[in-house]
């Protein structure tokens, strides 16, 4: 597989314009009373209150073409990826290399929507309208891959870039397998290119990494182990390189008990104590704490190294979090769920 | 009493060293300097209100030339060590 490895050493120097702009561009992320107050809105002032913020031009641009919810979610996403552009656009050498190979994971996401919209029959507009040229891929190339006529066209595009490994695996019925290994592959890639510098922005993204992937596992291992899945179809679902990849994988299958008085110890216990029970309703009140927790991680990393790739990585998870957030908000009021409910599914760290 | 040095050669010392007392500040504080300011362009780039405290970051460094300077200026002018030189 080709991988571009980090030129040289980073220096420090190199992030303080990218650090400081983050820095600034964090204060204008929602704050997190907000979400509180935004469940108390109907569609229209949560339209409102985001035309203040920073989403104003996206919602000025968009509302001709969409309202209520579909605005507030288009406009949110459209924002992000502008966001995300910019942050690559005004870095350069180690800062941009390490933005962007974090951002394939929206072209990860971009590559799913579009097999999963062909896979279920739907147009190019509706498949175009749910893309998010966050990453690598521009919307130009993304569109141009939603006018593709089937899957496969969409498959043999990718022909000689990263994905096709991924992609051959594709067998025609489900896309489930493909998507796991999409997701290994964007974990895969990400230790190859960052893990064999000697830099110490690629090092701590790299720690960052190794622990979003092993939160990411034990979600899995949440949900699986409660639903009572086989140890071996776990262990398939599993992506490798966390830190904690051994244990986890141990954890597979066993019994739901066991499993929580085995998680007791490691660094994210504490996040979730009080709600990890064996009676446990749902795992996504496990999974907005974790989220979370991650969140803090990031932030905290970035206080040990405050001019390194720590701070940006720190910004981008917060984003895309806060983007999420008013999307479950928004989405979950439309379908008129309980407030309690929204409120357990929104991440605050 | 000895002849220590003719005097154009210890006034000449001298001056290399208030230059270098100068110009080894300024080195010294603009390798400070290029980290400050970035930043603060990073964050005047997104809020232009900023610029005001930003300068005041970016002008703590300099400080410390002055330190440089007034270290050149005892040298060149104050501290007069030809009063102790005999010419013979």
């Amino acid at each position: 597989m080709p991988v571009l490895r980090l030129p040289k050493f980073g220096s420090p120097v190199k992030y303080a314009y990218i650090t400081g702009r983050v820095r600034a561009m964090k204060t204008k992320l929602v704050p997190a009373e907000m979400y509180a107050r935004m469940m108390n809105m109907d569609m229209s002032e949560i339209a409102r209150y985001l035309e203040e913020t920073q989403y104003k031009d996206e919602i000025d641009a968009l509302s001709k073409d969409y309202s209520g919810v579909d605005l507030i979610e288009h406009a949110t996403f459209a924002n992000m990826a502008k966001t995300f552009r910019k942050l690559e656009e005004v870095s350069i050498d180690e800062p941009s290399f390490l933005i962007l190979e974090y951002l394939r994971r929206w072209d990860v996401w971009n590559i799913k929507t579009l097999l999963r919209g062909k896979f279920y029959g739907a147009t190019d507009t509706e498949i175009e309208k749910h893309l998010v040229p966050a990453g690598e891929l521009s919307s130009e190339r993304l569109s141009e891959l939603a006018k593709k006529d089937s899957i496969t066209d969409i498959i043999s595009a990718f022909d000689g870039t990263d994905y096709s490994s991924a992609l051959a695996q594709y067998d025609g019925k489900n896309l489930a397998s493909l998507e796991n290994a999409l997701d290994k592959l964007y974990y895969f890639r990400m230790e190859l290119a960052v893990g064999g510098t000697l830099s110490v922005g690629g090092g701590l993204l790299l720690k960052y990494v190794r622990r979003e992937v092993d939160i990411r596992n034990l979600i899995t291992l949440f949900r699986m182990n409660k639903a009572g899945v086989d140890a071996a179809v776990i262990l398939e679902n599993l992506i490798p390189g966390g830190k904690l990849h051994g244990e986890l994988s141990r954890m597979a299958g066993q019994p739901f008990g066991e499993f929580l008085r085995g998680l007791e110890g490691y660094p994210f216990w504490s996040s979730i104590s009080d709600i990890a029970s064996v009676d446990l309703d749902a795992v996504s009140r496990i999974e907005a704490r974790l989220r979370a927790y991650l969140i803090r991680y990031a932030w905290a990393l970035s206080n040990y190294h405050p001019l390194s790739i720590l701070p940006v990585l720190g910004y981008m998870v917060s984003k895309e979090t806060e983007v999420s957030n008013i999307r479950k908000i928004v989405r979950g009021k439309e379908a008129g769920l309980p407030a309690e409910l929204i409120e357990e599914q929104v991440v605050v760290a | 009493m000895v002849v220590v040095a003719d005097a154009g050669t210890l006034y000449g010392l001298l001056a290399v060293g208030a230059g270098l007392a100068t110009g080894l500040a300024g080195i010294g504080a603009g390798m400070g300097e290029q980290g400050i300011g970035a930043a603060v362009v990073g964050v005047v780039a997104e809020e232009p209100g900023f610029l005001g405290k930003g300068l005041f970051l970016m002008l703590l460094p300099e400080t410390l030339i002055i330190f440089g300077l007034a270290v050149s200026l005892i040298l060149m002018f104050a501290w007069t060590p030809f009063s102790g030189i005999v010419t013979p």
